[in-house]
């Protein structure tokens, strides 16, 4: 046994330490995230030194040549990679933290193909604008939450019949995607199935400006909301007593989540994965006990980047973003299906 | 230690359309330990959930303190009365002074987040549970008695002057049963802390409450002190069990007998 007064100190200084760490770790994040950004508008067929990216995207000077490159066509893409990895990364975390089961993101269990559904239907059938885009796919996100929670609830929502349930939902998208896509011209259903593989290169500047509106105003709330989390990762009883508002929370931070995903989705289609392994990375990194919201935005805008760097400019052949990240995540689904069944906390 | 006063009166509580408790007027004894025994199903759960505002009652009311419990601020209540539910779930990958930390939820808010007051109220939960030496382990790593003391002490970090404890010591050895009842009993004796329990184990409720309250279909049969209560007449109501009650060796308080249908020797000293 310790001496009783040291306790506190050890209890403190190990928390300073934690803190620290964490800190350190996200700032780490967020300088890696920050630095693939600027690379991302270097490279291509005319390559741009980073000073000159730097000083044309802050406008510091005008040189008209690198200045259409850079903001005209690289930093759409680019602010779209960052933005939709962000929001990805965020909305994952919370939702495998909110039902508690790292299967529980959002592109796993039917929010992503929701807003899919009605983004595509928008683009086929009524050759929609960009804020009809973004509205359809907000609508789908929302439509596909609301029927999975509705479908979920029995007293309360568990994980497992969240999940479940989800990813019924997300076979009936698939199945209705399927029947527009056939119902298209062959021109208008080539563009679809582009489009929904994901691809940080075909965002449009109407819904990226409804992304980053939606990050700066939801980001806040939802760092806010995390001290909350905490009491509701407990479990339902033991976030009441004490003294959480479990309902109004849980609504809050999902409601947040999917109206993010279905911004994303509007911008980039629905890059699979990066909600699903961005928040159990940045956890790893930051440590459990720091929860590490913004971290998972970070790794999330990291994954996004990446991949479109890899598929860009790495690879022989021009793929869209979501092959890339399909290839990392999916041998990761695989080891969490494993590994959740052996534990037995999947169901 | 302040005194509070918790009652519940013409308490009707129940889940989707089945009333389980109905029209139950029920006062815990201020600075006692009250333990809640029954048949399984017979509604203590569903009391014990109902008395910390878990449930909202379907008739009647839950006053603390004079008032009303759904009328109080949630945050509030959190600060005076404390609850472990049964099951309660850890986060994977969660550390034991972590979980420990989040039982100062209620006393922190959107400006007041972390301070030395809450390390100290952590520290002394870890002392006072023994678990001190744990707080760095993840708690996937714990045994079940330490799991269990763990999550005790998350209750305690609450700092409230009520503690409801539901089944607290289901999966637990006999030996780590004891060990967690002495503890409850500890903090109630040093620190007056109001201390109600579900329980299934008749002898040991016997020997660690102050006050006794026995359930049967959503009622209350008999309650007060263990000896006034447990008689071989009230365990038969409310459990069907045919039995005999005789005096702990220990304690000296009522032990409970059962007589099944094997096993009697023929001229027992025990039987009436």
């Amino acid at each position: 046994m310790t001496d009783l007064l040291d306790t506190p100190r050890r209890i403190r200084s190990a928390r300073a330490v934690r803190n620290r760490r964490a800190y350190v770790i996200t700032t780490l994040l967020a300088v890696v995230a920050f630095v693939l950004f600027v690379i991302s508008m270097m490279v291509g067929s005319y390559a741009v030194s980073a000073p000159d990216v730097l000083a044309s995207v802050l406008h510091l000077r005008d040189n008209p040549s690198v200045d259409f490159i850079v903001r005209d066509l690289r930093l759409p893409t680019a602010l779209a990679g960052l933005a939709v990895g962000v929001a990805l990364g965020v909305s994952g975390q919370l939702f495998q933290r909110v039902l508690g089961n790292p299967l529980a993101s959002p592109d796993f269990v039917g929010i992503s193909s929701g807003a899919s559904f009605f983004a595509v239907s928008a683009i086929v059938l009524f050759d929609a604008s960009s804020t009809l885009i973004s509205g359809s796919a907000l609508v789908g996100a929302l439509l596909s939450a609301g029927m999975i929670y509705l479908l979920a609830w029995r007293d309360g929502i568990t994980g497992y019949r969240f999940i479940l349930i989800g990813i019924g939902i997300t076979q009936l998208m698939v199945s209705l995607i399927g029947y527009i896509v056939s119902h298209a011209s062959i021109h208008e259903a080539r563009e679809a199935m582009t489009w929904l593989v994901g691809s940080v290169g075909q965002a449009g500047s109407g819904e990226l400006r409804t992304l980053l509106v939606g990050l700066a105003v939801l980001l806040p709330v939802i760092v806010g909301l995390e001290r909350s989390l905490r009491a509701l990762e407990l479990g339902d009883d033991t976030a009441k007593a004490l003294g959480a508002r479990v309902e109004l929370n849980r609504l809050g931070l999902l409601g947040a989540s999917i109206v993010l995903v279905g911004f994303a989705v509007a911008v980039a289609g629905p890059i699979m994965f990066v909600a699903l392994i961005a928040g159990p990375i940045a956890q790893r990194l930051v440590g459990r006990t720091a929860g590490g919201i913004v971290a998972a935005g970070c790794v999330g805008a990291i994954i996004t980047l990446g991949a479109d760097l890899v598929s860009h400019q790495v690879l022989p052949v021009d793929l869209p973003t979501g092959v890339v990240t399909g290839l990392i995540g999916a041998p990761y689904l695989i080891w969490l299906l494993v590994t959740v069944n052996k534990e037995g906390r999947g169901g | 230690m302040t005194s509070h006063e918790l009652r519940g009166s013409k308490l009707s509580l129940g889940y989707a359309e089945k009333d389980i408790v109905s029209d139950l007027d029920v006062d815990i004894v201020d600075g006692a330990i009250t333990v809640i025994v029954g048949a399984n199903a017979c509604g203590k759960s569903t009391l014990l959930r109902g008395l910390a505002r878990l449930l909202k009652p379907r008739g009647g009311d839950v006053i603390l303190d004079g008032k009303s419990i759904h009328d109080l601020r949630s945050v509030d209540v959190a600060k005076v009365l404390g609850l472990l539910p049964q099951s309660p779930v850890a986060p994977d990958g969660i550390t034991v002074s972590d979980l420990v930390g989040r039982g100062r939820y209620p006393h922190q808010g959107w400006f007041r987040r972390w301070t030395a007051e809450d390390d100290i109220a952590v520290s002394a939960a870890l002392e006072a549970t023994g678990t001190a030496d744990l707080a760095y382990r993840n708690i996937s790593e714990l045994s079940g008695g330490q799991r269990q003391r763990v999550w005790v002490a998350m209750a305690l970090a609450q700092d409230t002057d009520l503690l409801l404890l539901d089944e607290p010591t289901t999966f637990l050895d006999i030996n780590h049963q004891v060990e967690l009842l002495d503890l409850l009993t500890d903090l109630n004796r040093h620190s007056g802390k109001t201390i109600v329990i579900v329980l299934h184990d008749l002898n040991l409720a016997c020997r660690y409450a102050d006050h006794i309250i026995a359930m049967k279909d959503g009622a209350i049969i008999a309650e007060g002190a263990p000896n006034d209560v447990v008689t071989a007449e009230v365990i038969t109501t409310v459990y069907g069990l045919d039995c005999e009650v005789v005096p702990d060796p220990v304690s000296g308080t009522p032990m409970v007998v059962p007589r099944g249908r094997h096993h009697a020797r023929a001229a027992a000293g025990l039987t009436r």
